[in-house]
């Protein structure tokens, strides 16, 4: 089994993490102090139930493949991390990779899978949880699968072309169920699907492709990010005027006669005071 | 004789005043109340996500009933327009709408909102008509998906916004204290423009 190779897998992982490093230096910096990561764990490796370990405490025992776990609130820095075969020291780590920067105020995807060429790695997302309209739902689609380039298709249309490992495609679609399918890029041989997202609104649906092709244990992980609604943009509920209390011109014209009319009586009782 | 024609008058005269009076009292939109305060507002910087709401057809409230406004309206469950990203109130002004991405008829959190109109140009009068007139402790039920169970409210607040000031956000929130929001239109017409100035926003909480 490949992820019982450990120096490798080390050494795929430190690789893979050199991108949140880069990420998290050009972002870093803010004097305020920044509210903490949220990370989510994915277990995208067929077969192999870990232990995690974070900063060398085990923070996720008996982590099942396919399985998606936390958010872990994490404060900005750097961490250590370290998956084991489910009871084993920490010092025989299946995937290890030390100093992996950790930005803070980000909602972060932490992906133990397999690379396009089938070696374990780490590999960490930022997911987008910017706001959605009302109405509308967020699809994220990752590959994180031993396979190679692929073309999402949403009710048979592709909606994301040429989607290779490591990468990910994104779309705002209208909430609702959507039936998706994964192909070989450009082809109509599909690998993985068709299978029901139900897209709930304001709601981002992540799906991982996890697996390998070639040992047919490819499969799609789900994980969903909540409360990205917002509020309709208002609410149009009337066009007739009936409900206008407000005094119409007519009213005060009355008024204006009543008033003058009284003035006129008045006027034509002076002169018998006289 | 001048005191004969000088009478009706000044008679006539008083009577047109004191009913241009009396129009421009009533004409004075009730006072907005509030009691207790409305609902926290949800803050959006929580650190742990807000639960996700399960709105299914199960959860669709099916009628909205008000003694004190002789109001029996069968609910529609909506979500927006996608022309305009406004709430979908039902056309059909008999017709009161559900928002169906929001909690729903069981929710143990946030606010269920139903919309209705208050009038329409081709229809006449509203489900909404009256709601402006709704007092502290009215009694608002809910039916229930499938007419079974009821849920009962209490109206605590009455309030009108402009519709560009409308706390939309805090109206439409998934969390806090569970409540029902009815909204409708109200205030100033334009009949240029066909639209309403304000919005006008019941809140009730379980009785």
């Amino acid at each position: 089994m490949r992820i019982l190779s450990p120096r490798r897998a080390v050494a795929a992982g430190a690789v893979t993490l050199i991108a949140l490093g880069t990420t998290a230096a050009f972002t870093s910096a803010p004097a305020y102090a920044r509210a903490n990561a949220q990370v989510t764990v994915v277990h995208g490796i067929p077969g192999q139930p870990v232990d995690v370990y974070v900063n060398g405490k085990k923070t996720l025992p008996g982590f099942q493949p396919g399985k998606v776990a936390g958010p872990l609130s994490l404060p900005a820095g750097s961490y250590d991390i370290a998956l084991t075969k489910p009871g084993d020291a920490i010092g025989n780590a299946l995937l290890k990779v030390d100093d992996a920067e950790v930005p803070g105020d980000r909602n972060i995807s932490l992906v133990a899978h397999l690379t396009a060429d089938g070696k374990p790695a780490l590999t960490p997302f930022v997911n987008d949880t910017a706001r959605l309209p009302a109405g509308q739902a967020r699809l994220i689609v990752r590959h994180a699968a031993a396979a190679p380039a692929v073309d999402v298709r949403a009710g048979g249309k592709p909606v994301f072309s040429g989607v290779t490992n490591g990468k990910e495609g994104k779309a705002d679609l209208d909430a609702g169920t959507v039936s998706a399918d994964v192909v070989l890029a450009g082809t109509q041989t599909r690998v993985l699907g068709p299978a029901d997202l139900d897209l709930k609104e304001g709601t981002a649906t992540v799906v991982y492709a996890v697996g390998s092709a070639e040992d047919k244990t490819l499969d799609l992980v789900t994980q969903s990010i909540t409360g990205l609604h917002s509020a309709p943009g208002g609410v149009p509920s009337g066009d007739g005027g009936r409900a206008d209390r407000g005094m119409s011109l007519p009213w005060y014209g009355v008024g204006a006669a009543g008033l003058l009319l009284f003035l006129l009586g008045l006027a034509r009782q002076r002169p018998r005071r006289r | 004789m001048r005191v004969g024609r000088a009478l009706p008058l000044i008679v006539a005269g008083v009577v047109l005043v004191v009913a241009t009076l009396v129009v421009a009292t009533r004409s004075r939109p009730a006072a907005d109340f509030a009691v207790p305060a409305p609902a926290s507002a949800p803050s959006t910087s929580t650190s742990t996500p807000i639960p996700a709401p399960t709105v299914s057809r199960e959860t669709a409230p099916v009628r909205l009933r008000i003694a004190a406004l002789d109001l029996n309206a069968t609910v529609d469950a909506v979500g927006v327009d996608p022309r305009t990203g406004d709430f979908a109130v039902p056309p059909s002004v008999d017709r009161v709408g559900w928002y169906k991405f929001g909690p729903g008829f069981a929710a143990t959190a946030g606010s269920i909102v139903i919309a209705g109109h208050v009038d329409s140009a081709a229809q006449g009068e509203g489900a909404f008509f009256g709601l402006g007139e709704l007092r502290p402790g009215d009694v608002v039920t809910l039916t229930g998906p499938g007419g079974g169970r009821e849920r009962v409210f209490e109206v605590t607040a009455r309030q009108r916004y402009r519709k560009t000031a409308i706390p939309l956000d805090r109206y439409f929130a998934r969390d806090g204290e569970v409540r029902l929001t009815l909204i409708t239109c109200g205030g100033p017409f334009d009949a240029e423009t066909r639209h309403y100035r304000d919005n006008v926003v019941v809140t009730a909480v379980p009785a």
